[in-house]
């Protein structure tokens, strides 16, 4: 135990050599063990099999977007529920599975130990498949949380709880089992990635269930955008990039056969990196109507965050130093040196994104569908690939089956990348800077939304053959595994290691006592070597960075009422509009129509008044959207007469020429559930929105309403016998949208009543 | 591990499944950076309303209408070159009607019909109008929109010459024979203009 200074007294940057005695490995008896591969290999075959599905489904939605033929008129396949199913298998089955390959194959051998339970191993991972099959399931159907990342609905969150709760136990008892003294950089990011996703998925996710399979969140508006983003933005620090950069500190120094570049940066990126990223979840809603104070801690924190997470490129980087050659003859490290360059561009990129100027710009366009494909196709898979080509020889105990298609693999999936990424960028400057141009006399430019999005089409026809590219990559990577696998020999050799017990901390020799002032010793890393061999201590530090910077951020979101100044003439939905509602989120619509108009001049002259706080206070959940692929929908209502939301529902080109919006002809004729309404109202009711009469007698409050708005349809030339359909309740919602602000305060609440 | 030299002394002891540590010093411009971004982020945070001076989102909105509405101009005095008399002379020139007409098929004929028989919106063709159907209502129908049935305010979108364009084209398009016309709407009035241009 020899551990090092980070400072000397007078030299500089000279280490200073602090001795200790060596009692530990001296007196404690040899102990026989081995390690469990054959969870790594489940793990490994999950991760290949849900890659492949993940970008399949990616590459059917870019067709859509390209052509809405490709929805094919069939409500499931409709992008609005595909898009979820897209970014739930990449990111929770993909590379979900693959941190969980590389966790469990490294953290046995950096502790030195078995996992602490095979039968917990094999919960988890069959838990974990069952997950994203059920996710794969409901998605597809329209049960969804509406929330991005959070989609799933209540019994499968409370499966992902007690999988994550099975992984947690496993690992923590493996660390408490361990044989290594001191817990290594990688598994202080596992930590950090197991706690933080536990506390933010319970929190994001609180709902009260109306039905099996449907839920309304228990915060509204503001608060549950706030929410949302705090985990939205911190599912992809702590599920994308801790865990991967604890993958990196393992397999890059293994692949490349040299040390880390520098422990005190791995000390001091990973702290910083805990404690800032947690505030950074605002940046996604500048110019919202988030409080302004909350929206600029997001963006200072975030960009105070830039050289945290730049650590660990430079700390992977430059542990090449002096191995580059290898570079070119191994395709793993390849895969790797790109992984680290994605992750160093899209972590300088969402600094710059969180500037609130070049927010106002990106925010809603295709530019952050590109930088988060920088990050995934580019940082999570490549990661993943080069993690996989390093493994396989070692799991299936032979050659890895082809060097060369490995390399083909690494080429072609370099080129998707580029395709995609400088084509979609390319989408979301120009979407940005049509939506913004005014003319002369001071008119929009490009007043027809459509035309924004006519313009993209041939980039994304480009991004088509992009994600083509990277898919076939991914089908080679498989194959090239699946091939390894069958030169497997017919049973594997399991070594046995022999390490000694680690004897309890007390039974050390006391260190030397401080001798130096507190900014000295804190320049020493000896503080932090005690904190790791103290898993507990180390733990607990994790969950108080993590919990105090959330804290500081929620209590005043929820507690000020300034955030949230009330606006008297704002209404709880009519039964039938909240029918309409829900008809709106199973639709997946929050996917491509914002409902957040910003205090911007082009946007307020394109929708009309922006949003207030006050508008969304019984939006449970907010659907305030993150992408305009359509317009925004926040002012929607009395816009078009019903008769053209009829109509435009049923074949939206024919209404909008070259709308790229898929049909929805069978709202008009799907039958709606008016006695399922007064569950769905009687919940609302138990979240504090004020329904009076509706609690009583919702369906059919809904059914004079649907009578009446079916009526004048029929009225205004349109078909008739629409008074049963779920088409009379999405309009009557769309036709609500956005009108309390400019309506009279009503005399008495007469809620849930016509209005 | 193979390369690295044994007495290395940047070479830390730790060494976990064979992977050893380097105690490398901070990269300087790192370091550098992080402060940078702190300082900056400090100074940022003056520039918000309440802590700072910075106006603040809203009213840095604020004074952009105000400037842009500067700039536009008022619509009255737009509205005001619209008389009854001036438009139907306009509406004599074909060159207008024409450039009207090219308006009508990618704004208007969605809702009204390319023929102008009514759709989602109500005939043109016919005797029977909503909303006044003398030549300066017809412009203020166009220009304001009746926002109450759906009708969009098109003086945000077309220009001024654009609206009378439009008008000069619907006040053609009265007295014409749309393939499958919607039943009449609204007040029947005797047409003011005969229809100059022959029936398309």
């Amino acid at each position: 135990m020899v551990p090092t200074g980070f400072v000397s007294g007078s030299g500089g940057l000279c280490p200073q050599i602090l001795t200790l005695p060596l009692g530990d490995f001296m007196t404690s008896p040899l102990e026989s063990f081995s390690y469990d591969d054959a969870i790594v290999r489940k793990f490994l075959t999950a991760t290949l099999l849900w890659g492949v599905v993940g970008m399949l489904v990616g590459l059917v939605i870019a067709l859509q977007l390209a052509n809405p033929a490709f929805n094919f008129d069939i409500p499931w396949l409709s992008f609005g529920r595909l898009r979820p199913l897209h970014t739930n298998a990449v990111i929770f089955a993909f590379a979900g599975n693959a941190f969980f390959t590389g966790a469990y194959y490294s953290t046995q051998r950096l502790l030195k130990a078995r996992m602490f339970s095979d039968t917990l191993s094999t919960l988890h991972f069959w838990g974990w498949q069952l997950i994203i099959v059920s996710a794969a399931l409901t998605l597809p159907l329209g049960f969804t949380q509406a929330k991005e990342y959070a989609e799933l609905e209540w019994p499968i969150d409370i499966a992902i709880t007690i999988v994550w709760v099975i992984f947690a136990v496993n690992f923590f008892g493996t660390i408490a089992r361990r044989r290594e003294r001191h817990l290594y950089v990688a598994i202080w990011f596992y930590i950090a990635s197991i706690v933080t996703v536990a506390i933010l998925h319970i929190f994001n996710n609180l709902s009260l269930p109306v039905t099996l399979f449907k839920s309304y969140s228990l915060y509204a508006g503001v608060q549950d955008a706030f929410m949302q983003w705090w985990y939205g933005h911190n599912a992809v620090a702590f599920f994308l990039t801790t865990p991967f950069l604890g993958l990196m500190y393992y397999f890059m120094p293994k692949a490349a056969e040299r040390p880390i570049f520098s422990y005190r940066l791995s000390i001091l990126h990973f702290w910083s990196l805990v404690f800032l990223y947690i505030w950074a979840g605002p940046h996604h809603l500048h110019y919202t109507a988030l409080p302004e104070w909350a929206s600029t801690l997001g963006m200072v924190f975030s960009i105070m965050l830039w050289m945290p997470s730049w650590g660990g490129m430079v700390n992977g980087l430059l542990t090449l130093r002096g191995a580059w050659r290898k570079v070119a003859e191994d395709p793993v490290l390849k895969f790797f040196v790109v992984a680290i360059t994605a992750y160093g561009m899209s972590t300088f990129e969402g600094p710059m994104l969180s500037i609130k100027s070049v927010n106002a710009l990106a925010h809603y366009t295709d530019w952050v569908i590109a930088h988060v494909h920088t990050g995934a196709l580019g940082w999570n898979g490549f990661m993943a690939a080069g993690m996989a080509y390093w493994l396989a020889p070692r799991l299936f105990q032979t050659k890895l089956h082809s060097i060369k298609l490995a390399e083909i693999h690494f080429w072609v999936a370099t080129l998707g990348i580029l395709l995609y990424v400088t084509a979609i960028y390319n989408a979301g400057l120009t979407q940005g800077l049509m939506w913004r141009a005014f003319d002369e006399t001071g008119r929009l430019q490009f007043p027809d939304f459509v035309e924004t999005v006519v313009r993209l089409l041939p980039m994304y026809w480009v991004r088509v053959a992009g994600g083509a590219l990277y898919l076939t990559g991914m089908l080679i990577f498989a194959y090239n595994i699946v091939m390894t696998w069958r030169s497997r020999p017919t049973t594997y050799t399991v070594p046995v290691i022999q390490a000694p017990r680690l004897l309890p901390v007390a039974a050390l020799a006391p260190s030397t006592p401080p001798t130096l002032g507190w900014y000295r010793r804190f320049l020493q890393a000896a503080w932090h070597r005690t904190w790791e061999r103290l898993p507990l201590t180390f733990t607990v530090m994790v969950l108080v960075a993590v919990v105090v910077a959330s804290l500081f951020e929620i209590i005043p979101t929820f507690l000020i009422r300034s955030n949230v100044p009330t606006i008297a003439s704002v209404q709880p939905y009519t039964p039938l509009e909240l029918a309409g509602r829900d008809i709106y989120i199973r639709e997946g619509c929050f996917n491509c129509h914002s409902q957040m108009i910003r205090p911007l001049r082009h946007e307020t002259e394109r929708y009309g008044e922006y949003s207030k706080p006050g508008e969304s206070v019984y939006e449970h959940p907010f659907l305030w959207g993150s992408r305009r692929i359509g317009p925004d929908l926040a002012r929607e209502g009395g816009k078009y007469p019903d008769l053209w939301h009829v109509r435009h529902m049923e074949d939206p080109s024919a209404i909008t020429p070259n709308s790229i919006m898929p049909g929805y002809s069978h709202l008009l004729r799907n039958p709606l559930d008016f006695e399922g309404i007064q569950g769905r109202v009687d919940v609302m009711a138990m979240l504090g929105v004020p329904y009076g009469a509706a609690i009583e007698r919702a369906p059919a409050m809904a059914r004079e309403q649907a009578q009446a708005l079916a009526e004048a349809i029929e009225a205004q030339g349109g078909p008739s016998d629409l008074s049963d359909k779920e088409i009379v309740a999405m309009v009557a919602y769309l036709q609500r949208l956005g009108t309390d602000l400019s309506r009279a305060v009503p005399a008495a609440n007469q809620t849930g009543g016509t209005q | 591990m193979t390369d690295p030299t044994p007495n290395d002394p940047l070479l830390l002891d730790h060494e976990y499944d064979g992977i050893q540590e380097y105690d490398n010093p901070l990269p300087r411009w790192w370091v550098w950076l992080f402060w940078i971004t702190i300082v900056y982020s400090i100074l940022y945070v003056l520039n918000v309303p309440g802590i700072g001076m910075g106006a603040g989102r809203v009213a840095v909105y604020e004074a952009d209408v105000e400037a842009a509405n500067a700039i536009r101009g008022s619509g009255e005095a737009v509205a005001s070159g619209a008389t009854d008399s001036a438009l139907t002379v306009m509406s004599g020139r074909p060159d207008l009607v024409a450039a009207g007409a090219t308006i009508y098929g990618t704004r208007c004929a969605v809702c009204h019909g390319a023929d102008g028989g009514g759709i989602i919106g109500p005939n043109l063709t016919d005797a029977f109008w909503l909303h006044g159907a003398a030549p300066s209502e017809i412009h203020r129908t166009i220009s304001a929109g009746v926002l109450t049935k759906g009708m969009p305010a098109w003086d945000r979108v077309l220009t001024p010459d654009e609206v009378t364009q439009v008008t000069t084209y619907v006040m053609s398009l009265g007295g014409t024979t749309p393939a499958a016309p919607k039943p009449p709407e609204g007040e029947r009035h005797e047409p003011s203009v005969e229809p100059e241009v022959p029936p398309r």
